[in-house]
């Protein structure tokens, strides 16, 4: 999904210009000398069918009936449309109990992500000629080499005796499991923040705390955005944490609770592939409203 | 690029706080709905683990009977499979667990995850030969019944009835009569069988485990090469070089019965191809059933063991437990587990469970199946002329799937079962006791 929005920055980046006055001027004079490359959107338009095809696949297959999906090569639209596949579907996965579930998950590991990640990395970047804190971070970063299938069940062990075997404990684990890659992505960011900015607010009497959020955490946005995003998918589609976590299947997650479409030889795609459309919805809004966030952040990254 | 900040803090700061709303709802139902297991107001709630995602909605019923009958037990049913040995890590798992019975189950058999069911009333209504193919996988202490067979898939060829009687060809009884309804097909210019070797798993429980089940007592030679353990070697006795090797012609010989492109094509295609009519007959169990029906509501199927000698005296049907109900050793509600067990082996419930679900009942006195669909495997298991997949036998570190693929492409045979001498041997030498 990252990849294919890469092109987007060109278009992106056109279109702010054009609404500030002051750079009409400059942006007539580019049109002017504007070619389109039609090489390079040829090329852009089939990597974008890397994504639209499978969503076309998706909402095709989610309004098929059973003896729809075996005809033909797949492309066909269907007629009748089957729109009872959602009602079948939203019924079959208790949809609201799951969602509700799913979105606890999601909600509080990214808010956690955010927070714990954006801490370590501030407390870490800031005190980098600390040989313990450089030490943290090396440390930090070692956890990234460790294949999580490997610890799954010694954590599951630990969660269960802390009585975490619930969505909570998932959120847990999310938050834990995001810092080092997430600590990564912001320590980098926190770097190139002028420690000058925070002075002067330590001169107007800025506590630590203060300066960590009044002044880095707003700055931070771009990377807020593309750790959020992260976290957000991450927690959002995770499948084999809460499939092994949470021990009470009233309190089960959508991807878990969607395998219910999927038996070992049979599989029922037209329910199923409502029920990940249902399931998908969420992301594509988070992800179409979130976008401009992480494309700000990279455009800052090259500026700088 | 300064103007775009104040907007994007705003909507920053409205998103997170419609993040945070959202959150906080989120809590309040989940802290509600939380269900504690144990006695509540004298109700002893159950966990059930059952391994069907597909007949979720029967066993609802089922719990939802049980429960009007019991109204001191409550129910919650529990698809999700893999939450079992999490279950077990927690010390904390279900109280009753249907499974399919084969390896991975057998180890927890003999682990003793499961608690011994003899003295079940219902344990005496059980075909003693079904219990058997549970317990030939070995039994803890040597005579514990941890698990009583709840649904049996007799596996063998589906057939398209249209096509046969178009075609006047009649279910063959001998491996000569079946040779012969394959010319007839292809002489009319049907694919005799549709095969889907992509997923290697088809050649596997399909041509493999049919023509090895068929012309040798696979139940015996496989305890026979356990017995010698690492000792095996293409000359032992025990060796598949010296027990497979008559078998493996009959498997080419059905290779070349199967349409062109059988090399391309998956599970999937073969589903939609057969429902489709493309060919005669499809080596699948009974689980390609309700996918063949999805696809096309008309068609007319039957199913035959495929016959591999030319007695029809001796051919038999591929099964295996598709559901074996068991009682974890540690539960708190045993009482209740038990009741709830004896329950779902009534006949009205455990027939009428097989009977929709085009499967045999494990009881001694079910009656004879009526779904044409299976119903000409009823007589091999009826008169207990079954056999569990060799391929079952094989523990998951050994690719036999990928070695039955590479054979059916390359034909080389001899290669195949010293391969497989080979890998059992390493096997063997690594678990060594």
């Amino acid at each position: 999904m990252t990849v294919s929005t890469r092109p987007e920055p060109i278009t992106g980046a056109a279109a702010p210009t054009g609404v500030t006055p002051g750079f009409r001027k400059n942006r007539k004079s580019n049109r002017e000398g504007f070619k389109v490359n039609w090489w390079l959107t040829a090329l852009m338009l089939v990597a974008s069918l890397t994504v639209l095809l499978p969503l076309y696949f998706t909402v095709a297959m989610a309004l098929k009936s059973p003896d729809q999906i075996g005809t033909g090569t797949g492309l066909a639209w269907p007629n009748p449309m089957n729109w009872e596949n959602f009602a079948a579907a939203y019924v079959a996965t208790n949809f609201p109990r799951a969602f509700m579930s799913t979105a606890f998950v999601t909600v509080l590991s990214v808010l956690g992500s955010l927070a714990c990640s954006s801490l370590v990395a501030y407390a870490i970047a800031r005190n980098w000629n600390h040989t313990f804190f450089r030490g943290s971070f090396v440390y930090l970063l070692s956890a990234m080499f460790i294949p999580f299938p490997v610890i799954i069940l010694p954590l599951i062990k630990q969660t269960a005796l802390l009585g975490l075997d619930n969505p909570a404990g998932v959120v847990f684990l999310h938050v834990l499991g995001g810092i080092s890659f997430n600590t990564l992505l912001y320590i980098a960011f926190v770097r190139s923040i002028p420690v000058e900015l925070e002075e002067s607010a330590r001169m107007d009497g800025a506590t630590t705390w203060q300066v960590f959020r009044r002044i880095i955490f707003p700055l931070l946005a771009p990377m807020n955005a593309t750790v959020g995003i992260f976290a957000f998918l991450g927690s959002w589609n995770d499948f084999l944490l809460p499939q092994m976590m949470i021990a009470d299947p009233a309190l089960q997650t959508l991807p878990v609770v969607q395998m219910l479409f999927q038996g070992e030889f049979n599989t029922n795609y037209s329910l199923a592939f409502a029920s990940y459309l249902m399931a998908m919805a969420p992301t594509l809004v988070v992800y179409i409203l979130a976008q401009r966030w992480v494309l700000s952040g990279v455009m800052r990254g090259a500026v700088k | 690029m300064n103007a775009a900040v104040p907007a994007s803090l705003l909507s920053r700061r409205s998103l997170l706080r419609a993040a945070g709303l959202a959150g906080a709802a989120a809590m309040i139902p989940l802290t509600g709905c939380a269900s504690p297991s144990g006695p509540q107001n004298g109700v002893t709630t159950l966990r059930f683990m059952q391994n069907k995602p597909e007949v979720v909605a029967y066993f609802n019923q089922v719990i939802k009977d049980f429960e009007a009958l019991n109204p001191d037990i409550h129910v919650v049913q529990d698809f999700n499979e893999g939450n079992f040995v999490p279950g077990l890590v927690r010390n904390d798992p279900p109280d009753v667990v249907t499974r399919g019975f084969a390896q991975a189950t057998a180890d927890f058999v003999r682990k003793g995850i499961f608690a011994d069911l003899s003295d079940l009333p219902v344990a005496a209504g059980i075909d003693p030969k079904m219990q058997e193919l549970i317990s030939s996988w070995g039994q803890y202490n040597g005579n514990e019944v941890s698990a009583l067979p709840f649904s049996l898939a007799a596996a063998g060829v589906i057939y398209n009835r249209d096509i046969f009687e178009a075609q006047g060809v009649a279910v063959p009884t001998t491996w000569s009569g079946f040779v012969a309804a394959c010319e007839t097909f292809k002489a009319a210019g049907i694919a005799p069988i549709y095969g889907t070797y992509k997923d290697t798993w088809t050649l596997a429980q399909g041509m493999f485990d049919y023509v090895s089940g068929g012309s040798l007592d696979v139940a015996d030679f496989f305890t026979r090469i356990n017995a010698r353990g690492a000792r095996i070697s293409k000359d032992a006795a025990e060796s598949f070089s010296n027990n497979f090797g008559p078998a493996l012609p009959k498997m080419l010989q059905l290779a070349s019965y199967a349409q062109n492109g059988a090399a391309s094509k998956n599970y999937a295609d073969g589903n939609a191809a057969f429902a489709k009519g493309q060919a005669a007959m499809y080596l699948q169990g009974p689980w390609a059933l309700s996918q063949l029906v999805s696809a096309n509501k008309n068609i007319r199927l039957g199913s035959f063991p495929l016959p591999v000698t030319d007695n029809a005296e001796e051919t038999k049907a591929r099964v295996n437990v598709d559901m074996a109900l068991s009682i974890t050793r540690n539960t708190p509600n045993m009482a209740a587990a038990q009741r709830f067990v004896n329950y779902l082996l009534e006949p009205s419930v455990v027939n009428t469970f097989n009977e929709k679900n085009a499967a045999f009942s494990p009881l001694k006195d079910a009656p004879a199946v009526s779904n044409p669909q299976i119903s000409g495997l009823g007589d091999s298991v009826k008169e207990g002329r079954y056999y569990q997949g060799a391929a079952t036998y094989f523990p998951p570190s050994v690719p036999l799937n990928n070695y039955i693929q590479s054979f059916v492409y390359g034909k080389n045979g001899e290669q195949f079962l010293s391969a497989l001498d080979d890998e059992w041997r390493r096997v063997a030498e690594r678990t060594a006791v």
